[in-house]
């Protein structure tokens, strides 16, 4: 697994988080979370508890620069906790899961479903620890689903480029 | 010992799960009790730093504005100087000029982080205001940097008066609107009009006596309340937010001292 190259892509998308969707204020719901993208893409031949930890620093990280100590760290580990199980469950053909998760390597559907499932996991758990209550769960539903659109859109664009 | 050693690597991936999940909840507990570290924190040099930067960019578009709020505020001073004429009244109150350099507007717990820290003199629990009206109190303190928790964020209390009648009442925040915040504790025997002006009471050592909070939007009163419902349009605009004044009590920790003391 070429290193280099992950942590390359992960301070490129975490410069793009802190510098540009960190700043969308332009509708009060939308927090699209794009850095999952390196937690999403990371190599599936990582060992599951490597993966969870390196999971648990990136949240970590994030929470430093939204005042939400914690929040991202569970969140993420979770994430990361329920990644081979579900990569297992939608893709069939393992055989061509051996190192990289892309499109080419589990097709377009499993890719998109992969991708929706975890972005709407994480941003869920987010947004309803961020609440810390029930009070305010349709706003908390909507934030989520709007905040979700906009990270999916940005994670299956990534893919195809990658595809090119 | 053989079942148990197998038990444990069989169920390595999940342990490990617990004991991150466990340690993150730690966290968010920890941060919800106590004043968080500055070093986790947006009070963080660098984070700070980082966001001054974008921040500094971001405020080219909102000159204009800032320009104009910046005379309006000149105006004010100069009255306030021509007020002045009471030797006899002293005044504990300081104010001090920082720049708010990262926020959030649109979440239910909001803060700010502006560039002045314990260096310069800033204590957790003091004041911030701008020239429209009240920002929030500091809750966090770094070296440079330290985090406020404005009164658009759900945890913050606010103790206030009408102008009109100096009844009280305390401000919360509902966690919808930026523009809009609640009046609560104000019996029904009070008559609550749109367009009653609402200030700081003075009541606490953070806050002198009649800095603008907002201006009574509507009030409800239902059947059987002994409290009316009322709805506050905040002079302060946070969606512009940059100039700001930490306000400071020289009397602080005396007040603080002697009320210690009752307990």
């Amino acid at each position: 697994m070429d290193w280099t190259k992950q942590i390359g892509r992960y301070i490129v998308v975490m410069l793009l988080q802190v510098l540009l969707f960190n700043q969308l204020q332009l509708w009060d719901v939308c927090h699209p979370y794009i850095y999952i993208l390196c937690l999403l893409m990371m190599p599936i031949t990582i060992p599951h508890w490597l993966s969870m930890v390196l999971g648990a620093v990136a949240g970590l990280v994030m929470d430093v620069f939204c005042n939400s100590l914690g929040i991202h760290m569970a969140a993420c580990v979770l994430l990361m906790y329920i990644r081979p199980y579900l990569i297992g469950a939608i893709v069939n053909d393992k055989d061509r899961l051996n190192e990289q998760i892309s499109t080419q390597a589990i097709g377009l559907g499993a890719m998109f479903e992969y991708t929706i499932i975890m972005v709407l996991l994480h941003h869920l758990a987010v947004f309803t620890m961020a609440a810390w209550s029930w009070k305010h769960i349709g706003f908390v539903l909507f934030e989520t689903l709007v905040s979700s659109i906009v990270t999916i859109l940005v994670i299956m664009g990534y893919n195809s480029m990658r595809d090119k | 010992m053989q079942t148990l050693l197998k038990i444990l690597q069989r169920y390595s991936n999940f342990l490990v799960f617990l004991t991150l999940e466990v340690a993150a909840f730690l966290l968010i507990s920890l941060n919800n009790a106590f004043p968080r570290s500055s070093m986790l924190s947006t009070a963080n040099r660098f984070v700070a730093w980082q966001n001054e930067k974008v921040s500094n960019m971001r405020s080219y578009f909102h000159l204009q504005t800032q320009n104009e709020q910046l005379a309006i505020e000149n105006a004010e001073l100069r009255n306030q100087i021509c007020s002045i004429d009471s030797a006899e009244y002293r005044n504990p109150f300081t104010y001090m000029s920082a720049i708010a350099v990262q926020m959030t507007t649109d979440e239910l717990h909001n803060y700010i982080t502006i560039n002045r820290g314990s260096e310069d003199g800033v204590m957790r629990g003091q004041g911030v205001r701008n020239a429209e009206g009240v920002v929030g109190i500091i809750r966090t303190v770094g070296t440079h940097y330290s985090v406020v928790m404005p009164i658009i964020n759900t945890r913050n209390r606010l103790s206030c008066r009408f102008t009109k009648n100096g009844y009280f009442g305390t401000l919360q925040w509902d966690g919808k609107d930026n523009r809009f915040a609640q009046l609560a504790d104000v019996a029904a025997h009070m008559v609550v009009n749109p367009g009653d002006t609402i200030v700081t009471s003075g009541l606490s050592p953070v806050f002198p006596e009649g800095i603008p909070v907002g201006i009574v939007e509507n009030s409800v009163l239902k059947e059987g309340d002994s409290y009316h419902t009322i709805r506050v349009r905040l002079n302060t605009n946070f969606k512009q937010l940059r100039f700001v004044e930490i306000v400071q009590n020289k009397d602080q920790q005396e007040i603080e001292e002697l009320t210690d003391g009752l307990d």
